[in-house]
């Protein structure tokens, strides 16, 4: 509501005009999150020392990996470690001195629409939705593969809501088109369905070029930051380690590609405990470090203050069948964990999402999914990638699932902003009008404050069972489904300049042409 | 207040559907404005209560139930039809129109939670219906003492608590000692109630919430004006 709107006789108000301003969501928009409450930890200082002792031992003792990638052997070398083939040795404290020598602390990912720039890092936290699933879900029909429709319509359900500040990268497979040139569509309908920050192409270095020559494209002359003369970071990527302790020549490809044009990489350790790392917390989380160490010093060897983020994806592990478990607290103790140990070193950091193993947006997918989205919070995350609509292990996003996550989104979001002291947060005005044995519904203070004090849930069904019972006794997954057709039905792209689509356009269609379809 | 509208330059028809807007506004001097200029145009004062007043609350109603409007803002509605019940109700009285009714209200003895029974109370009045609030911690003998003094149309009771949802029943059973229990309409409401339980300690109706309540009032009441008319 403005405060213009002239007082008393309002003509022209009445019913049409509040069910028009009601039935657009009455939501603050903030670009990304800002926390106003204190981070959550769980060791000592004793604790997290120890654990960089013991990566920094692995470092030194063990050694990481890095896979058909002379270059970066080369480099390493150069930076002074032991190589020894394709193993690396790093003298003890070799990698933390890199990467506090130069790794921003934060940075701004630049979106095309600049008021919905991101700040990476320090305070802040940015929800994107679920990243790599082959198949979707949904209750109409089922599992299946996913196709490019599928993962433009992700694209814009995640454009629509306040509560994801990214629109992610692979938020499906699209199963359906060439492997060597499924990109292209993917990074098209990012950067046209949406005009949120983005994520960009890894499954090839030559991929990964043409995501910032699109960039370029899009940006235009808009690219270069006028206060450091260097590119402005547009795209941030996912960059996993092939755990344990070992980087490979795709992704290091990938990394190089976006590091030298001053684009971030999210070092990320994959770790499912067991397998990739010892079973306990502590063990997972100094494999973790050791990989995100290496693999973060090495970005900075290839272009020194390119933006990186510390990345920990933990999860456990049913020991009876080798599956991977989320949700579960051994992951949530880790991510406590390794959040403390990015501050300690100076990078943003990246963990959490909706994780979970269910198949369906049932009671286990809700349950699990709370369990990492929580400690995520409370942690200080700063990106978290998953926020919405992984299912089944990340092998299926769904549509419902994806509804029901940024419903709690919303709310975290609101949690993370903490608690209004002002003098209208403490409200004595209110106490003072009401008194004793009154209600509080018609004072001044509720008037002028009921439309927002509350996260108003788009899914939650707080009716009585009477009118619960007449609707058609729906579960929140049956009100899903028909919240995100609604929102498909009612979605309009963001405005895009028609030259700038065309030569995307032209880029594609050109880039597709000069080589054969392969889907190896 | 700068008057971007005169209501005196409004024809019958657009006033009415401006208080129908000022009503879902909750502007009480607004209302009692209109309700003054209709009454000097000689409007009768049963249309303005049915055209204007209770057709603006019944859309109010509407969007109470479809989440449009909010507590707060359906509380400010029913004020401003208070404000114009206020002009009317001595008016109607001496035409003898026919009544929206009256309903008696309180929470059952033993239970001091009055919050959800005010809302009923806000809601019934927000309908056009004269109100008489008992408050909490009722016993028999205080519904009887107002059913006695105030004639009402309703009983209302409410409970919050399973302890104390029994003693409707015993007002109840009192009403049909004393053979005066089918000359109310008695509806019940509260948290732990549920329409079998209602039916068993022999209620006409649980009604599961405010916006319920003043439909199932309404209902009632029509059926009631036809026997009462019938009965002279």
């Amino acid at each position: 509501m403005s405060d213009t709107e002239p007082q008393g006789r309002r003509s022209g108000a009445g019913r049409a005009a509040k069910r028009a301003a009601r039935m657009a969501p009455a939501v603050s928009t903030v670009p990304f999150i800002t926390r106003q409450i204190p981070v959550y930890e769980v060791l000592s200082e004793e604790g997290l020392a120890l654990i960089e002792h013991n990566a920094d031992t692995v470092l030194e003792e063990v050694g990481i990996d890095f896979k058909g990638d002379d270059e970066a052997l080369a480099m390493w070398r150069d930076a002074g470690a032991d190589v020894q083939g394709e193993r690396v040795h790093f003298p003890r404290g070799l990698c933390r001195s890199l990467v506090q020598a130069s790794a921003p602390r934060e940075y701004t990912q630049h979106a095309r629409n600049p008021a919905r720039s991101v700040i990476i890092g320090g305070k802040h936290t940015v929800f994107a939705p679920a990243y790599g699933p082959p198949f979707v879900h949904d209750l109409d029909r089922g599992r299946r593969y996913g196709t490019i429709e599928d993962f433009r319509n992700f694209v814009k359900l995640a454009y629509q809501t306040p509560y994801l500040h990214h629109s992610g990268g692979t938020v499906c497979e699209p199963v359906d088109l060439p492997v060597n040139k499924r990109h292209f569509d993917m990074v098209y309908a990012h950067m046209r369905y949406s005009d949120k920050p983005f994520m960009g192409s890894v499954t090839a270095p030559e991929r990964a070029a043409d995501t910032v020559a699109m960039a370029k494209i899009l940006f235009a002359d808009d690219l270069t930051d006028a206060a450091t003369g260097r590119p402005k970071t547009v795209v941030t990527s996912l960059i996993n380690a092939n755990s344990p302790l070992t980087w490979d020549s795709t992704m290091l490809g990938a990394a190089k590609e976006y590091a030298r044009a001053n684009q971030a990489c999210l070092m990320t350790p994959f770790i499912l405990a067991g397998a990739m790392s010892p079973v306990t917390v502590a063990g997972a989380a100094t494999v973790t470090l050791a990989e995100a160490l290496a693999g973060i010093a090495f970005v900075q060897l290839v272009n020194p203050g390119a933006p990186v983020i510390l990345g920990s994806f933990a999860s456990s592990m049913s020991m009876k069948s080798g599956a991977p478990t989320f949700g579960t607290p051994e992951p949530a103790l880790v991510l406590y964990i390794m959040a403390a140990l990015a501050r300690r070193l100076g990078v943003p950091f990246r963990s959490g999402g909706g994780l979970c193993a269910s198949k369906l947006p049932d009671a286990q997918a809700a349950y699990e999914s709370a369990g990492t989205m929580l400690p995520a919070c409370l942690a200080g995350t700063n990106f978290v990638l998953h926020t919405a609509g992984w299912l089944e292990g990340g092998l299926a996003m769904g549509y419902e699932k994806f509804m029901m996550d940024v419903d709690q989104a919303g709310m975290f979001q609101t949690m993370l902003a903490g608690v209004d002291m002002s003098e209208s947060g403490q409200a004595m005005d209110a106490i003072r009008e009401v008194g004793p044995g009154k209600h509080f519904l018609g004072c001044a203070h509720t008037q002028a404050n009921f439309e927002t004090a509350f996260f108003p849930s788009a899914l939650a069904d707080n009716n009585s069972f009477e009118q619960w019972d007449a609707e058609g006794r729906q579960d929140m997954a049956t009100r899903a489904n028909a919240l995100w057709k609604k929102r498909l039905h009612e979605y309009e792209a963001p405005p895009i300049d028609p030259g700038v689509d065309e030569a995307l356009l032209d880029y594609v269609g050109r880039r597709k042409a000069s080589f054969a379809d392969s889907n190896v | 207040m700068s008057d971007e509208l005169d209501l005196n330059t409004l024809s019958d028809e657009e006033l009415v559907g401006q208080m129908h807007d000022d009503l879902y506004d909750g502007l009480k001097d607004e209302i009692t404005q209109s309700v003054h200029i209709l009454l000097a145009r000689g409007w009768t004062p049963y249309d303005i209560l049915t055209q204007a007043l209770v057709e603006g609350m019944r859309i109010v109603g509407i969007d109470f139930r479809d989440g449009i409007l909010f507590v707060p803002e359906v509380l400010l509605s029913a004020n401003a039809m208070k404000g114009g019940m206020f002009i009317l109700r001595p008016l109607l009285a001496e035409t003898g129109a026919p009544k929206v009714g009256k309903m008696i209200i309180g929470t059952v003895k033993g239970d001091i939670h009055d919050i959800g029974k005010n809302l009923v109370c806000m809601m019934m009045e927000g309908a056009g219906f004269e109100v008489i609030d008992l408050g909490i911690n009722n016993g028999v003998e205080k519904y009887l003492a107002a059913i006695e003094e105030h004639q009402p149309d309703i009983l209302g009771m409410s409970a919050l608590l399973t302890t104390t949802m029994p003693y409707m029943k015993v007002v109840i059973d009192t009403l049909k000692e004393k053979g005066i229990r089918n000359d109310y309409i008695v509806l019940v409401g509260g948290a732990p109630l549920n329409e079998a339980f209602a039916n068993s300690i022999g209620a006409d109706a649980y009604c599961r919430d405010a916006a319920v309540a003043v439909e199932t009032a309404k209902t009632f009441m029509a059926r009631r004006q036809g026997s009462v008319q019938a009965r002279g």
